[in-house]
């Protein structure tokens, strides 16, 4: 059997797509954000208990006084969480996919059911549509439409548009024949059919199509959170990363709670839209259980809902809580002023060195008159956005070795600007409590403690391969030991549950981590020097952004820290606590007065 | 001129439906055709409907009634054979002037009823007259009038879901009217009911046509049902239709024995009349004997039974004008009244 270039196929298709439709890709890219914003701009607008009033008084209108007090409560709750800006995000970011996909998905749904062929050409696309992990069409999407919301946008409607097809679909072919009929033999034109009796008569089954789209849109937001889309995605996937089991449990919460209000809101939509669900509902109600309790079932009529929610989004404009201007920046001294407001944009990941130079980057640049942002996503939709130029910088490029892909892949569209950092090592360690394994060779014959395994990161990760192909079996162990790739916050979750434990495991790692201040390990050390001499760390800019910021270039290329200086900004920013890097920065900042204008010296950079 | 002309109509479905029909006319047997994938569904029919008569189309489930009717209006398109309404030919009109005949000129009535449940029952009866582009107020105002025809004044703002059966397909047959169509085309429109409340439909079909004199197609598989409502019965069978004659033709002088075994399980006595088995008087009879007993000819037989217990003589049987016909012997009746067709009680 050959070997069939499928994927090389794929990646032909993608840079073709790229270099030829770059044009309909920013169109359609301006349009999502745009549509994005506006959504954002008006969900984030207000105050968090008025935002949270508007949405519960939308919950009395559709269902009544007990949702309308759950929904308060839920919101208020996401607020007391300080979650509230980034569920409005995730909120935009589904009313958004959501309305796209539906968009899209009921004409479809409407084509595919009145015509066999249709229907036969649509379903595959469909199947590999929900089917087709998400991650796979991720990176050509951050290729496409650059890192932030639109490609978590381009996902999201990916993913959640077909169960609205099917349904429409469903919907429409379910409507009783005899009727589509009676129709016919009306004379009824056939698009007068469809508007006046299949879609009316689909239509609960279609908006039960439209709460399933808006379920599956907000179940992709932790995914849309690794490439780079603000929002509970965001809070969800850092607390992975970095394992913090209590902020990861908050944004859970939250997202749990615009679920459930969601799924409410459209299963009431569902009954309050179509004829046929209002007399369902209708009918339920003359029987129901809740007879006695006026108030529970009371609903106001649509005009008095309409105009409660009406009013309080004009007392929300009026109180002129609609688009704060955000803090006012620092003052730059005077003379220092070399950015003029240029903004640069600062990628990262969450690995505590990358957070660290990042942070301390902003805070250089901002001092220099720069606007600058730091953007944390996953590595490779860093990597992917830095060649595009959605980030001017990377602070974070272990190279040699460890991030060797990327720059194989990208590197023509990316300018080196040396090295800050070098003595980062590769390695395997166990907690110190494990006695007698001090070097690779302990390894040996020690097998079953580990239970045959260490634990690995990304199977793509470059120190993956290095232990696979060349470590493992250079020390003989390759027999003995499984490589388990996992991910990096797996792999910490797994070194965090076993050390509570007082297991023996082997995890991959590397230095500089925070694992080795958190925990007791043991790096094991590497006498036959089969690791190699261990990475850089670089700053890596977009060639065309060297270009455009010269004076950053040129101070990133003098830049350097020391393991301490490193060491002390980390414990720095730790101690800030989660949320307060930046005040973090700024005391370390304060306690080495200088280092400023070391890295940035003004005049020098021009 | 026949308000309603169906000239040697076929349908087949299947892949190749007009080879169907040639290898049907060379004699290709239909169960044949079956076997392959193509089914013969209406093969070779002709009939003429008048203005103002109700003609019953009556056959066993499958036999191809439905199909038939829907080429009546268009709804299926006759695969050879062609169907005129007023003379225009049905199949060949284009699709906007169809939908403009199903609108203003022909009717239907469902098995089912096919009420729309999204609609008021006030918004179904109206739902032609909506599509004729009616002005709200004026369509209103004919679907109540067509609501109250019916009976079901009072009712326009429920739904249908909240009526009876009977009630439901009144709705259908309201909504069939407003319209003012000339033919009404029913499909098996009162077999979803009660036998009481389907004898009451049928009384108020009656009623109602006496006063409207509509066009009225109606398919039925209940032999009763084409008794008494049709002015003439076409019987099918396996896609041809086998007779078309009256009540009394299909009873008395079945096409075959097919016909004969489905009429032989119908209450002959109600449906024969008394001109139906009268024979040629064998002798003058005096008609101003107090022993001679006479009945009209119209009379159904079940009305005859009593008159003939009273006299040994043979019932006179006697026109309009107050002339004899003919006679009925006592063992010609109780023939007529037993399982056999009437035909051989003669010759016995
Ligand atoms: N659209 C179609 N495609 C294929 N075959 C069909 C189609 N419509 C009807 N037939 C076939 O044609 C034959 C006659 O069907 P039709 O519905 O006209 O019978 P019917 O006399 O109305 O029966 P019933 O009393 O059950 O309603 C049946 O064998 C049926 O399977
Ligand atoms: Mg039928």
């Amino acid at each position: 059997m050959p070997r069939i270039r499928l994927g090389n196929w794929a990646e032909d298709v993608v840079s073709w797509l790229t270099r030829h439709f770059s044009w309909l890709f920013d169109a359609v890219s301006s349009v999502v954000n745009h549509l994005y914003d506006g959504v954002e701009w008006v969900l984030g607008g207000p105050s968090p208990l008025l935002m949270a009033g508007i949405l519960a008084a939308l919950a009395f209108w559709m269902r009544g006084l007990p949702t309308a007090l759950a929904a308060f409560a839920g919101f208020a709750l996401i607020d007391g969480v300080a979650q509230w800006d980034q569920a409005m995000q995730s909120l935009s970011l589904v009313v958004v996919s959501a309305a796209v996909a539906l968009l899209l998905a009921v004409p479809l749904g409407v084509w595919a059911a009145r015509s066999r062929v249709a229907s036969a050409l649509v379903r595959p696309v469909l199947d590999v549509m929900q089917t087709l992990p998400a991650f796979v069409y991720l990176i050509p999407a951050i290729i496409f439409f650059s890192l932030g919301t639109v490609p978590a946008v381009i996902a999201t409607i990916v993913f959640a548009m077909p169960v609205g097809v099917r349904m429409t679909e469903l919907g429409i072919r379910q409507v009783d024949p005899e009727l589509v009929e009676a129709a016919d033999a009306f004379g009824t034109a056939p698009a007068r059919t469809l508007l006046r009796v299949q879609l009316p008569l689909a239509l609960p089954t279609i908006m039960a199509g439209v709460n399933q789209v808006i379920m599956l849109a907000l179940s992709m937001v932790v995914i849309g959170g690794m490439v780079g889309a603000e929002g509970l995605g965001s809070t969800v996937f850092g607390a992975i990363s970095q394992v913090d089991i209590g902020l990861g449990f908050e944004g859970g919460v939250s997202v749990v709670v615009l679920a459930v209000y969601l799924d409410r809101i459209t299963g009431a939509m569902g009954e309050q839209v179509s004829a046929l669900g209002r007399r369902t509902a209708a009918r339920a109600r003359t029987g129901g259980r809740l007879r006695g309790f006026a108030v529970l079932r009371y609903r106001p009529r649509p005009a008095v809902g309409l105009s409660c929610v009406v009013a309080l989004a004009l007392v929300a404009a009026g109180t002129g809580v609609f688009g704060g201007d955000g803090q006012p920046s620092a003052p730059v001294a005077a003379g220092s002023d070399v950015g003029k407001g240029r903004t640069v944009t600062i990628g990262s990941f969450n690995w505590d060195e990358s957070i660290a130079s990042a942070n301390l980057w902003k805070a250089a640049l901002d001092a220099r008159g720069f606007k600058a942002a730091v953007k944390t996503y996953d590595p490779g939709a860093a990597f992917t956005g830095l060649a595009r130029g959605d980030i001017d910088v990377l602070t974070d490029a272990w190279l040699p070795t460890t991030h060797a892909a990327y720059l194989k892949q990208y590197g023509k569209d990316y300018t080196d600007l040396g090295k800050w950092y070098e003595r980062t090592s590769l390695e395997v360690a166990v907690p110190s409590y494990v006695k007698g394994v001090t070097t690779m060779a302990d390894l040996k014959g020690r097998s079953k403690e580990f239970g045959g395994r260490i634990v690995g990161i990304e199977p793509g990760a470059g120190e993956m391969g290095l232990l696979k192909d060349k470590v493992l079996p250079g020390y003989g162990l390759d027999k003995d030991y499984r490589l388990v790739s996992s991910s990096t916050s797996g792999m910490l979750a797994e070194l965090a549950r076993d050390y509570a434990a007082r297991k023996p495991v082997a995890v991959v790692l590397w230095s500089p981590h925070w694992a080795y201040s958190t925990y007791h390990l043991t790096k094991l050390s590497d006498p036959k020097s089969l690791w190699g001499p261990g990475d850089s760390i670089h700053d890596l800019a977009n060639k065309a952004s060297a270009a455009r910021l010269p004076e950053v270039s040129s101070w990133m290329r003098g830049f350097h820290m020391t393991e301490p200086q490193l060491g002390s900004l980390e414990a720095a920013i730790q101690a800030a606590g989660q949320g307060n890097t930046a005040q973090g920065v700024r005391q370390w900042v304060a306690a080495h007065p200088g280092v400023l204008d070391t890295m940035a010296p003004v005049g020098a950079g021009g | 001129m026949s308000k309603l002309v169906a000239e040697h109509v076929f349908k087949v479905f299947g892949r190749r439906p007009k080879e169907g029909v040639r290898r049907i006319q060379a004699g290709t047997d239909r169960d044949e055709l079956r076997a392959e994938g193509t089914t013969a569904a209406v093969i070779d029919a002709s009939f003429e409907v008048q203005q103002g008569e109700i003609f019953v189309v009556m056959g066993l489930s499958g036999s191809g009634k439905s199909t038939l009717l829907r080429t009546l209006n268009g709804l299926a398109q006759p695969t050879s054979g062609r169907v005129l309404f007023d003379g225009r030919d049905v199949s060949s009109l284009a699709a906007k002037d169809l939908r403009h005949l199903r609108s203003h000129r022909i009717s239907m009535v469902f098995q089912h009823f096919a009420l729309f449940p999204h609609r008021s029952v006030l918004d179904n009866a109206g739902y032609g007259l909506e599509v004729q582009g009616l002005p709200r107020q004026e369509r209103e105002e004919r679907a109540a009038q067509a609501l109250e025809l019916v009976g079901l004044a009072g009712w326009e703002r429920s739904w249908p879901d909240e009526l009876s059966g009977g009630m439901q397909q009144r709705v259908g047959l309201a909504r069939a009217l407003a319209t003012d169509a000339d033919l009404l085309l029913m499909d098996e429109s009162f077999s979803a009911l009660d036998p009481l409340i389907r004898r009451d439909m049928q009384d108020q079909l009656l009623t109602l046509q006496q006063r409207l004199r509509k066009t009225i197609v109606f398919i039925t598989h209940d032999l009763n049902e084409a008794m008494r409502l049709g002015d003439r019965i076409a019987v099918m069978r396996d896609g041809r239709i086998v007779q078309i004659g009256t009540a009394q033709d299909i009873l008395v002088d079945p096409a075959s024995d097919y016909v004969a075994s489905f009429v032989q399980d119908v209450d002959r006595s109600r449906v024969l009349t008394a001109a139906s088995i009268m024979q040629k008087p064998p002798v003058a009879v005096d008609l101003s004997d107090p022993q001679c007993v006479t009945a009209h000819t119209d009379t159904p037989l079940a009305e005859l039974l009593t008159p003939a217990s009273r006299t040994r003589q043979p019932l006179a049987v006697v026109d309009d004008e107050g002339r004899l016909s003919g006679v009925i012997a006592r063992d010609t009746l109780l023939a007529a009244l037993g399982d056999q067709p009437v035909k051989e009680a003669h010759r016995a």
